[in-house]
């Protein structure tokens, strides 16, 4: 790894991938509707390559919030960890707006392991499943892990994997049964992983769009 | 459950205690270990080959499809929870119970043998130890908050109500359930106040103190809750337990403590009120009883002159006759054309009513009604002055004598108590005497000791001591110890009040003085009054009680008459008579003396030069003595005596002999209105 020497997506890039990652979100949606049976619109604003401390601040913010992320490990020609990410405060509300129904409080705390870990595993699975398909490279990811933390304890997990210090940054919108849920996909990756990145995502858009780009 | 395939190929996946299948790449089943036979009831050999859609037919498997095929064709790994799916397999332990599981799905890289491993695991036991726990805590829970008799609301970080006890629902009016999910702030009518207690829960994790709030009910009516809250966390989420305790009896009863202060306060007032209104009662009643005090002493002042009456009324009797009787005799020796003799009849008539004029000028004095007013008192002077009421009022039987220390301290009091006091004492005396005696009355200086002071119930100090001694019958000890009660009296009904001594008594405490008896049955009483020295400036000394003499008629000068001539002592004193004065009389210069040396007022003195034994200058030298300003009108036969200049001093003048009735009159006149 070349701290110094960042890797920067062009916008062209940064586009692809935006729509590579919207690709995933509507698979990982489709997944999730299917689970809970309900409508689930799940849509992404924002796709941001910011630094680790960016990420920090962002997630984090002045208040040092306490978070809960779902945390997954993949493998392959790009290694990293995806973490799904909620406010704290929120994830009981995630968790009720999956679930449904009229689970009494005591009901909700109980499940919320279990439900959180396999929700965000359906997120996750459906977008990074997604992306890779289309980058046409396979990954091997890991069984979801609930983490709950502030947001520097989420992007300084021990390695392996080594994590870098770019992120990806993935603003996304949960709308399900009636309640708005907001919050991110992380996806911390090592430099090589983002050179790799960048080169499948050249590639993508060679398929995609032809030679007129390059 | 019977295990139809004994014989496993693979020993290491039958001894996993966890569901272990492996699908190929065309979701076909490759591998089923033993605990999948045991907890599904398939053996080996049915399911193998199959799709586990073919295999669970009644069960709803598309969720664990899309993991399947994620793994098999992206490598993905997939959980499905017990928690969302319920029932994924109809597994069933060995027991035949129920079965709870979670299913991971994951890929198998490279796998000859297959692509994708679903993994069962289970969780039954897990979940019935945390159903168990929690049923238990919930348990716990119940019998504590259910039953308490505030309200307990357990809140999430938003301030949303997700657990209320029963107490709530009485508390606020809401049906079953029907809190959960409303803010608690919904509760309050205060909400800048639930506010405030909210934010400083979550930063504080508890409310250091109670805070109160007005609640508002579910049909909008209001109550008034104490709110204690703390804040815990639980799997780091934030809850918040409130405990509202229903304060409207607390309010209440501070409420009624606070209007009762607020009566205590009104009575207080009301109370400070009325204290102002009893001062204001006191300073009346005071006023009442120095009033009735006055006019208590006024009556004694009468009650005296009552007993002096009786005493007076002999003595103006007398008078009366002389006058009448003086009359009488003019009128017949004018009938009878011996007017030479009238005279002699007609001085006698004058000199009865000017005695009476006299006595009853001193009556009027005494018995008018006058202020305490301290002051400043020669007591020799003051006993002279009432000397003749007093010897009027003791009648013939008794005999007074008057003995006065030289150089008497002054004291200090109320010089009309002092004279009433003297003439009750005199009266009593008399009365103590119905055979006749003799009635002392001494003053002396007395400086008591500490002892003797004591003795006397007085500070020790220098003190003027009255002492008024009777020679008759006594008092025994036990009127003796009662003589100065109220009311008190030895004398028959209507014959006195009892309230001389007492009013003496407490005359003379007035004063910071003490009166004691001395008596014994048969040898007298004699009464003690000692009044303390006046140490203060002498100059303003009245020796004279101003109610003694002056009566403001002008014509109330004492003059003095020493003539041992009678015709001449007569004439002088009808000229003097006829002037309006009061006249005393001596035939002798020896007499004469004992007057001038008495306390006895004198504002002139007209004497013959020419007296037997002490003669006139003589007299008037020692006279002078003790009234160093003296007027003396000097009357002489001898005309060289009235030519040497060094005979006269001040204040004296001479007539000579023979003078006419008008000249005399004319120079009394002339002096007396010198210097008046």
């Amino acid at each position: 790894m070349n701290a110094s020497t960042p890797i920067h997506l062009s916008e062209l890039e940064l586009d692809a991938l935006t729509e590579l990652v919207n690709l995933g979100i509507s698979q990982a949606a489709g997944d999730l509707a299917m689970m809970v049976r309900q409508e689930v619109v799940l849509s992404v604003p924002r796709v941001a390559l910011v630094g680790r401390d960016e990420a920090i601040h962002v997630l984090g913010g002045a208040e040092r919030k306490d978070l809960v992320a779902v945390h997954q490990v993949f493998e392959g020609d790009i290694i990293g960890r995806a973490l799904l990410i909620f406010p704290e405060a929120k994830s009981l509300e995630l968790v009720r707006a999956v679930v449904g129904g009229d689970l009494s409080f005591e009901d909700i705390i109980e499940l919320e392991q279990e439900a959180l870990s396999e929700t965000g595993n359906v997120i996750l699975n459906g977008c990074l499943g997604t992306i890779a398909n289309e980058l046409e490279r396979s990954l091997k990811i890991s069984l979801p892990e609930v983490l709950h933390g502030q947001s520097a304890d989420l992007f300084e997990l021990d390695p392996p994997p080594e994590s870098g210090d770019t992120v990806m940054l993935i603003y996304i919108h949960f709308a399900v049964r009636e309640r708005d849920i907001d919050g991110h996909i992380a996806m911390l990756l090592d430099m090589p992983s983002l050179a790799v990145l960048k080169d499948l995502l050249t590639a993508y858009i060679r398929r995609v769009a032809g030679d007129v780009q390059t | 459950m019977a295990e139809k395939d004994k014989s496993s190929q693979y020993p290491v996946l039958d001894a996993v205690n966890a569901g272990m299948i492996v699908l190929d790449v065309d979701r076909r089943v490759v591998r089923w270990n033993a605990w999948m036979s045991s907890a599904s009831g398939r053996g080996r050999e049915e399911v193998y080959g199959a799709c586990l859609a073919d295999v669970f037919p009644d069960s709803s498997l598309g969720r664990l499809d899309t993991a399947i095929t994620a793994a098999i064709t992206r490598g993905l790994s997939g959980l499905l929870t017990h928690a969302l799916h319920g029932q994924l397999l109809p597994l069933r332990t060995r027991a035949g119970r129920e079965l709870l599981h979670d299913i991971t799905v994951s890929s198998i890289r490279d796998g000859s043998d297959g692509k994708c491993l679903i993994h069962i695991v289970d969780v039954t036991m897990a979940v019935r130890r945390e159903r168990y726990l929690r049923d238990r805590q919930k348990a716990r829970y119940d019998a504590v908050v259910e039953n308490a008799p505030d309200a307990i609301l357990t809140l999430d970080a938003d301030g949303i109500i997700r657990l209320a006890n029963n107490a709530t629902q009485t508390q606020f009016g809401y049906d079953h359930g029907e809190l959960i999910g409303q803010p608690a702030a919904s509760l309050f009518e205060t909400k800048e106040l639930w506010e405030a207690a909210w934010r400083c829960i979550l930063e504080q994790a508890q409310v250091p103190h109670p805070v109160e709030l007005t609640a508002m009910r579910k049909d909008g009516s209001h109550g008034y809750v104490e709110l204690s809250a703390s804040r815990w966390k639980n799997d780091n989420h934030v809850h918040v337990t409130a405990i509202l305790r229903d304060a409207g009896e607390r309010r209440t009863a501070e409420m009624e403590l606070r209007a009762s202060e607020e009566r205590f306060r009104a009575s207080a007032k009301a109370l400070a009120e009325l204290n102002a209104t009893l001062e204001q009662r006191v300073i009346e009643r005071t006023n009442q009883l120095l009033e009735a005090e006055d006019a208590l002493r006024q009556s004694q002042k009468m009650e005296a002159i009552g007993q002096l009456t009786g005493g007076i009324a002999h003595d103006f009797n007398n008078l009366l006759q002389g006058i009448v009787g003086a009359l009488n005799m003019v009128q017949k020796r004018m009938t009878e054309g011996r007017i030479s003799e009238v005279e002699r009849f007609l001085h006698g008539a004058v000199s009865s009513a000017q005695r009476a004029s006299t006595l009853t000028h001193r009556l009027l004095a005494f018995s008018r009604r006058q202020p305490i007013d301290p002051r400043p008192i020669d007591v020799n002077a003051l006993v002279g002055s009432i000397e003749e009421l007093v010897r009027r009022s003791l009648g013939e039987g008794v005999k007074m004598v008057i003995s006065g220390a030289d150089d008497l301290w002054l004291t200090r009091c109320d010089a009309n108590q002092l004279e009433n006091a003297i003439l009750n004492l005199a009266i009593n005396a008399r009365d103590a005497m119905p055979d006749g005696g003799t009635l002392t009355i001494s003053t002396v200086n007395a400086s008591f000791d500490a002892a003797q002071a004591l003795m006397r119930d007085l500070q020790a100090g220098d003190y003027v001591v009255l002492r008024i001694h009777d020679t008759g019958v006594g008092m025994p000890p036990d009127v003796q110890a009662r003589a100065f009660d109220p009311f008190f009296t030895t004398k028959p009904l209507g014959k006195g009040t009892g309230l001389g001594l007492s009013m003496i008594y407490g005359f003379a405490r007035q004063a910071e003085g003490a009166v004691r008896i001395k008596s014994e049955v048969g040898n007298g009483t004699t009464i003690e009054l000692s009044l303390p020295r006046f140490d203060g400036n002498t100059s303003v000394v009245f020796s004279e009680p101003p109610s003694a003499a002056e009566d403001g008629t002008g014509n109330n000068e004492v003059v003095l008459v020493a003539e041992d001539e009678e015709v001449v002592r007569l004439l002088v004193v009808e000229v003097l008579n006829d002037l309006g004065y009061r006249v005393l009389e001596a035939a002798d210069g020896r007499a004469a003396l004992r007057i001038l040396q008495s306390a006895q007022k004198i504002d002139l003195f007209v004497t013959d030069i020419g007296l037997p034994e002490i003669n006139g200058r003589q007299v008037v030298d020692a006279a002078r003595e003790i009234r160093s300003s003296l007027k003396v009108l000097f009357m002489t036969g001898y005309a060289e005596v009235a030519a040497d200049g060094q005979f006269l001093e001040k204040d004296m003048e001479l007539i000579a002999k023979p003078f006419t009735m008008d000249k005399l009159a004319a120079k009394i006149r002339e002096m007396l209105s010198v210097g008046a």
